[in-house]
């Protein structure tokens, strides 16, 4: 490559304060749905004398009609983001005004309102909850798709998205770690009867929200003061219906999409994995010691692709990490079935679980760095450059792929695998077949070892790489500096 | 976008917004905290004690909100002074000795082969049989005001059923607590009756429909409310801080000295609307948080509103 494409732009700070950014949304994006869902349904209408079945229905259609404005939200986002043009950027803007209504909507989330009429309850759910999405989807949108922004150097650039996405993974689990502390701070103030009292109204759950909202504030706002969009936006309007076509017309770009929707059952593991620690290791407490390993695996993993990206390209990358992923995951079930379900499975498990998570550091980076080149090789084509709308299409398939894959693990473990629920009262879990317990540990391993292979599937058409890429970049470089020399002369 | 900090000052933007989204951010948390927490308000505080009561028949968890649970979790007060000396009777264990050195009950060597072998089946016939004895105490001491002969005399016979079920002596608090609290639920259940249940992944049905006693006083779908309809402080703190059980303070860890403040409170519970009980309940301040004073109760009225 030439000294152009390889010149560095970025300050050595700005690549932690773009990571620091992300943490910060992922703290707060990560933490609201699973304790919005918590909170509807154990404290919010506390001793109203609601229709428990109504509630629980009525927050099951929360979260789906919440999905589906997220996922158009997606769209009109990305829509909106590409026809930006301030001077603070395209994408900034976005980030650094948006986090305001999102903390406080965020916030407003655990604020319910005070009324013994269930009706009114449901809609407040729904409006709230659906304000909420739709408000961290003009954050968190445009936060992700950042990095294509940062540096025209697609070298500089990959390496600020694998970290920025280590941090972005780290900021995911944050929650649970501010609702740990919290609960020991309010036990060490109020006692520990007080405290249990507190709880049972939620009330850890509205601090730690509030804890999420000014960290999500404090990191953001590092990262507005810090960073910079270093790659000029296109002043051509995009029509929405231009926009749209992209998301889908796009060979390379659609081709990363479709790694989500290919590998959507890679996430049924998580179904099961409550009856893992259960049927297979022995206790439903080593359910945590599960999902630690796997953590610190896909932690591990994220800064392992940053290496792994050095030597090879993107799309060997990828195809490389889902090798490796499927192989693992195929040995985890060959050694379970050897050793059989009992005490000294226990160990090996959860070392081999480490092993399997290092591949999620390569579907929580990867797929960032060839967007990122996408919207290179579209700007190259079409004169236009759409980071908005490339990551909001790649978002969209992400949602449709999650939905999919909330569909297709309860089938499984309830379904395929004849898993038999107990109906005594006095026993929590019932004895299941060797033949349950089998599909329940492939349900674990083989399954989603088949949708890491088959996620890879589309990637090998996926040919923004090598030359091609390289010359693109110059190309691009050289358009911009020839764009701002004319630029400075109509001035002059 | 090089001319960011001409046009627009980041950095002092970041701190305004920082500080101001922060100070929202608290006012919303401590608004909400005032209005959710009980503990706050003396008129809530007694009106989440009777309503526990009243709406389960939970007289046992209603003790979350006394001075009981000021200095103690409630389970860990029930442990030290009913459990344990339970457990380890035979090391003549008083409340607080450092249990380290001694061997209970709880050890796995009084474990029988059925207790060993239990997949849940002979624990839940513990469970079943000890509902009817529970049942009786509710009766026989009107409610749970005397606490102490409650869990003395259920913990006791708790130990003779277990040992003609499996045949052992084991015990643990985990096995107290079990069958206690299932002993809590059923009962609740039996005043305000149950649905039918079916799991949502599985379909099987996990409980049956049943009409509580509520549902037969006062018919299905019967609504209760509660009000705290008159407040009194009590003017001559010293005397009512002296008429104190103080054995008992002395169990819960507390001096007359730390109570700042003591109120009546009335509280009025209605079935559809229309009046069925009203109770009085002493509450006291200490520091900044308000607790029912248990020593002074007298909620027999509350255990027979379904009669």
């Amino acid at each position: 490559m030439s000294d152009k494409t390889n010149k560095k732009y970025m300050k050595k700070s700005e690549i932690a304060t773009f990571g620091i950014g992300l943490f910060g949304v992922a703290l707060m994006t990560g933490w609201m749905p699973d304790y919005t869902a918590t909170f509807f349904a154990d404290f919010a209408f506390k001793g109203k004398g609601f229709d428990a079945d109504t509630m629980a229905s009525a927050i099951s259609m929360v979260f789906l009609v919440a999905g589906i404005v997220g996922a158009v939200c997606e769209l009109v986002i990305g829509y909106l983001v590409d026809n930006t043009r301030t001077k603070l950027g395209k994408v900034k803007p976005w980030i650094g005004f948006g986090v305001i209504p999102l903390s406080i909507i965020a916030m407003l989330v655990f604020v319910a309102p005070n009324t013994n009429n269930q009706t009114v309850a449901i809609a407040w759910m729904f409006i709230i909850y659906s304000l909420y999405t739709a408000f961290s989807c003009a954050v968190e949108s445009p936060s992700n798709c950042f990095g294509s922004l940062c540096s025209p150097n697609p070298s500089e650039r990959s390496s600020a998205i694998s970290i920025a996405s280590f941090l972005r993974s780290v900021g995911q689990s944050g929650g649970m770690v501010v609702i740990l502390v919290v609960g020991l701070v309010m036990k060490a103030v109020m006692g520990e009867q007080q405290f249990k009292n507190a709880e049972a109204q939620g009330l850890d759950l509205i601090i730690s929200t509030a804890i999420c909202a000014l960290g999500l504030i404090l990191f953001v706002m590092i990262f507005f003061t810090n960073n910079q969009e270093r790659v000029p936006f296109t002043q051509e309007k995009v029509s929405l219906k231009d926009a749209v076509k992209v998301v889908f017309t796009h060979k390379n770009l659609l081709m990363v999409s479709l790694t989500k929707l290919c590998g959507f059952g890679r996430g049924v593991y998580g179904t099961v994995s409550l009856y893992i620690a259960i049927y297979l290791l022995g206790s439903k407490d080593l359910k945590l010691a599960l999902l630690l390993p796997m953590g610190i695996g896909t932690a591990v993993g994220t800064l392992l692709v940053n290496i792994v990206l050095k030597k090879f390209s993107t799309k060997k990358t990828f195809i490389l990490f889902c090798l490796y992923g499927a192989s693992s995951l195929s040995i985890l079930f060959l050694v379970s079935k050897g050793i059989g379900f009992n005490s000294t499975l226990i160990i090996p498990f959860l070392i081999l679980n480490f092993f399997c998570g290092l591949q999620h550091g390569n579907t929580n980076v990867t797929p960032n760095i060839m967007i990122a080149d996408c919207v290179d090789e579209i700007e190259f084509k079409t004169g236009k450059r759409q980071e908005g709308l490339a990551y909001a299409g790649y978002g969209l398939f992400s949602k449709v792929a999650s939905a999919f894959t909330k569909a297709l693990g309860p089938w499984l473990l309830y379904t395929w695998s004849g898993y038999l629920a107990s109906t005594n009262a006095n026993v929590a879990y019932a004895a299941q077949t060797d033949a349950t317990l089998n599909k329940i540990l492939m349900i674990y391993t083989i399954i989603p070892a088949i949708f890491v292979i088959l996620q890879a599937v589309p990637i090998f058409f996926y040919d923004m790489v090598g030359e091609k890429k390289e010359n693109i970049t110059k190309a691009l470089i050289e358009r911009r500096e020839k764009a701002a020399q004319t630029a400075v002369t109509t001035e002059a | 976008m090089a001319k960011d900090k001409k046009s627009f000052n980041t950095k002092l933007y970041a701190i305004i917004v920082f500080f101001l989204v922060g100070a929202l951010l608290a006012t919303i948390t401590v608004s909400t905290y005032k209005s959710r927490y009980t503990g706050f308000s003396p008129e809530k505080t007694a009106v989440a004690f009777v309503q526990s009561i009243v709406d389960t028949g939970d007289g046992y968890n209603s003790y979350k909100n006394t001075i009981m649970s000021k200095n103690y979790k409630y389970g860990d007060y029930i442990r030290e002074y009913y459990m344990y000396p339970v457990i380890y009777r035979e090391c003549d264990y008083t409340p607080g000795d450092d249990r380290a050195s001694l061997k209970g009950f709880n050890d796995e060597s009084y474990m029988s082969d059925k207790t060993k072998n239990d997949n849940g089946v002979l624990s839940g016939k513990v469970i079943d049989t000890m509902y009817s004895y529970y049942e009786e105490l509710i009766a026989d001491l009107h409610g749970w005001d005397n606490y102490n002969e409650f869990f003395t005399r259920y913990f006791d016979e708790l130990c003779k059923v277990r040992k003609t079920t499996f045949g052992d002596d084991y015990m643990t608090d985990e096995i107290m607590f079990t069958a206690l609290e299932a002993n809590v639920l059923t009962y609740g259940k039996s005043l305000t009756g149950t649905e039918d249940v079916f799991d949502s992944n599985t379909g099987l049905q996990t409980s049956v429909k049943s009409i509580g006693a509520y549902e037969k006083a006062f018919g299905e779908n019967c609504k209760i409310t509660y009000e705290a309809i008159d407040t009194k402080d009590i003017e001559d703190l010293d005397s009512y801080k002296t008429s104190m059980n103080s054995s008992a303070l002395e169990t819960y860890k507390i001096s007359i000295d730390d109570i700042k403040a003591a109120k009546e409170i009335t509280v009025e519970v209605n079935v559809n609307g229309e009046s069925v009980a009203k109770q009085k309940v002493n509450v006291v301040l200490i520091k900044s948080t308000w607790y029912v004073d248990n020593t002074s109760l007298d909620t027999k009225l509350l255990y027979s509103i379904a009669d």
